[in-house]
């Protein structure tokens, strides 16, 4: 390793090991303790900032970079109400298991802890939201954290490291080696999966008649997406996944049968119900994914459990086969011993035929498949028709991200994602306002490529100042805004839960989305029927600026079928239309 | 519910108790005692943490200690695995000699010492296990506690 000692301020040090980490792009907003830092960043043409207009926004930015690029988001907010305004961003990320490294200022070292101007106690305030975090005291500590907090957010499972940085320590110039490392003793990811584990795996799952794998963030995450393939084909095993796991199989792929869960398809909850044999790779099992009967849960399954997190083991489901390790290497490795079997059965004149499951997973895709195709045919509501359309238009590159809600879940239900990262959503956290600046992190990730942020006109208000981020920035990101004038999915709870109160849901028609994106300096267009929005994506793409199309859909539309609160897999309602295999 | 003492290697950092705390606290476990100290390696504390509480949920509090970053290792100990130590100052009212000398020779029995004494009050220590200590309290309890400290527990495995 090298050795040399330099003088630098801390917050030349920062940028330098920013550099060293290579990181490209970061999303922040300055602030009086962070002048010395942004004081480098004058000039730098290393790395790109971008300024935001609410902190928020910049972590979710990060966020949506970091989940389609792969890399470590970064995001830099001020002291006190800067990284107040960070929390929900870094929370969010951090649920959903995505790395990003979150820098904020704080005030002078002496006057911590004196409620000195825009001082909050970030370091207490964003402990249960962060993987880890630092509060740096000595300048000569920052190569060293700086290079920990990529590590970590980067390496195991993925996540959110904040480190805060005094005043005086971004102030200070000492002579340092920006080269010093440090370990920490108790943090030892642990990939590779055990070898007795991996045999008793694939054991279970040849000795299947009827295998399933269920597919979540960690096949995203560890870009397991071919191995994927390769073992559900080899096994003969269909494809269901977490709403964060979209896209980990092409859902257009035989094989596929989208996403499970409490709004998933029908098929993929009864396969789950079905099997015996579920291999779960890197999910952890919530409660919107199992609901809440437990015992309709692949209650006749051997269930192995991948995960890289020990602790997620046995947390929500109890399970057969427990794997911690990397889900790309582990599914790697099932794959080599199933292969060394098959051979070993095929010599000794054994093997078994799945046709006929193979048979009827190919019946049950193509009937959710004919359904979620026909852009002609309304399901339980309008807002299907224009999810379809959104599917047909977009190339396979296309990035789409969500909002929560209604809008999240029809798009999670009906567009059809043919490739890892390009499906963005707030899984854990279920944050409403996020979908628009993940956008925007995602473009900046991948400027080549059409980015379309599939909101709600309840959640796109949360965020939609950053319109101005978009427009000064050129950053063209185009916005459907699924206009029902309601906060769509607690307005469907009321009316299927709660006797129709409709309680503080209305939001009214008073906005004009149009005209709000027209101030901002971007393009707007409204649509009504699901068979103009072709030509009003058209002409918000080739506008080459940040754009807003503003839906109409029905305000009573609702996202069936679903696992009523408190239900289970195989008690959804709203399963008329289904088709009965 | 079942009582538990887990015996933690932490990194010697500002924070590292809030962290460890936060996490019981996120699963609504109450902490019964804590110790934390330096131990036999610089950089490193030791801490031991009892708490009452489902098995199952320990478990995955374990799994989720174990997590941080700055912890170093997490052991569950069972307590018939481990030398267990709790040490506790009372101070004891006496009203007369007739109860000082009581106290002094329950003290005596006990293995407890006597470390300071005024006209109307003696303090005891006593160090031992926690379910003695409990004994010893009630006995002494009678004469008019005063105050009463313990440190909590600290444990070692054999």
């Amino acid at each position: 390793m090298r050795k040399e000692k330099v003088k630098l301020t801390g917050a030349e040090i920062v940028v330098e090991e920013l550099k060293n980490e290579g990181v490209e792009v970061a999303f922040g907003i300055p602030g009086g303790v962070l002048l010395d830092l942004y004081n480098v960043l004058y000039g730098d043409d290393t790395i790109l900032h971008i300024l935001m207009r609410h902190e928020q926004c910049a972590a979710h930015a990060a966020d949506g970079y970091a989940r389609v690029s792969g890399n470590p988001g970064v995001c830099i907010a001020t002291s006190g109400p800067g990284a107040t305004n960070l929390v929900t961003g870094l929370a969010n990320a951090n649920m959903d298991s995505a790395p990003v490294v979150a820098l904020t200022g704080q005030v002078l070292t002496a006057a911590i802890g004196t409620n000195a101007f825009q001082e909050a106690s970030t370091f207490t305030i964003t402990m249960p939201v962060t993987k880890h975090n630092f509060m740096v005291k000595r300048t000569e500590d920052l190569p060293k954290v700086i290079h920990n907090a990529f590590y970590i957010a980067n390496t195991g499972r993925k996540g959110v490291v904040l480190v805060d940085l005094p005043k005086d320590v971004l102030a200070t110039r000492v002579e340092v080696d920006l080269h010093q490392r440090e370990t920490f003793a108790g943090y030892k990811p642990r990939t590779k999966p055990n070898k007795a584990q991996i045999k008793k795996a694939a054991e279970a799952l040849a000795n299947a008649e009827r295998p399933v794998i269920l597919a979540g963030g960690g096949v995203i995450s560890t870009d397991a997406a071919e191995e994927l393939r390769h073992l559900a084909e080899f096994l003969g095993a269909p494809v269901v996944t977490t709403l964060i796991g979209k896209g980990a199989i092409p859902e257009d792929h035989p094989f596929s049968l989208g996403m499970a869960g409490m709004h998933g398809r029908i098929y993929a909850n009864r396969v789950i119900y079905e099997c015996d044999a579920l291999l779960a790779l890197g999910t952890r099992f919530s409660d919107r994914l199992t609901g809440w009967q437990l015992d309709q849960f692949a209650p006749d399954a051997k269930l192995i459990h991948v995960d890289i997190d020990a602790a997620e083991i046995n947390k929500n489901i109890q399970v057969d086969i427990p794997i911690v390790g990397d889900a790309k290497l582990t599914i790697a490795d099932i794959i080599k011993s199933l292969e060394k079997k098959k051979r070993a059965d095929m010599n000794a004149g054994k093997g078994k035929n799945l046709s006929v499951w193979v048979q009827r997973i190919k019946e049950m895709h193509s009937a959710c498949d004919e359904c979620i195709k026909d852009v002609g045919r309304t399901g339980s509501s309008i807002s299907d028709r224009f999810i379809k359309e959104i599917s047909a238009i977009l190339d396979d590159n296309a990035i789409v991200t969500t909002e929560v809600g209604q809008c999240q879940m029809f798009a999670a239900h009906y567009y059809i994602t043919k490739k890892p990262r390009t499906f963005i959503s707030s899984g854990g956290l279920g944050t409403m306002g996020f979908g628009f600046p993940a956008a925007i992190g995602a473009k900046v990730a991948a400027p080549d490529r059409k980015v379309l942020d599939i909101a709600g006109d309840g959640s796109f208000l949360m965020t939609c100042q950053d319109l101005a981020t978009c427009v000064e920035n050129d950053i063209p990101v185009v916005v459907c805004i699924f206009n029902n004038c309601y906060l769509g999915m607690v307005r469907q709870w009321q009316e299927l839960f709660f006797d129709k109160k409709y309680s503080h849901t209305c939001l009214g028609r008073t906005t004009d989305f149009v005209k709000l994106v027209e101030a901002f300096g971007g393009y707007g267009e409204r649509v009504e029927k699901p068979e103009e929005l072709k030509d009003a994506l058209h002409n918000a793409f080739a506008s080459g600026k940040p754009a807003v199309i503003d839906m109409i859909v029905g305000w009573d539309d609702k996202i069936l079928p679903m696992i009523p609160p408190g239900g289970g897999l195989t008690g959804m309602i709203g399963t008329e239309r289904c088709k009965n295999i | 519910m079942q009582k538990h003492i887990i015996s933690l290697l932490v990194e010697d950092h500002p924070g590292v108790l809030t962290r460890m705390s936060g996490m019981f606290t996120m699963r609504g476990i109450n902490i019964t005692s804590l110790t934390v100290s330096p131990c036999e390696q610089d950089g490193l504390s030791r801490m031991t943490v009892v708490i009452d509480g489902p098995d199952s949920v320990l478990e995955k509090v374990r799994k989720q200690i174990s997590n941080l970053i700055e912890v170093v290792r997490v052991i569950d100990l069972a307590e018939n695995r481990a030398i267990i130590r709790d040490l506790c100052l009372i101070k004891v009212h006496v009203r007369d000699a007739e109860d000082r000398s009581t106290v002094m020779q329950l003290s005596e029995t006990w293995g407890a010492k006597i470390v300071d004494a005024t006209l109307d009050a003696v303090i005891i220590e006593l160090t031992d296990e926690p379910r003695r200590i409990d004994r010893f309290v009630d006995l002494i309890k009678q004469f008019g506690v005063k105050q009463l400290f313990r440190t909590g527990v600290t444990a070692i495995g054999i």
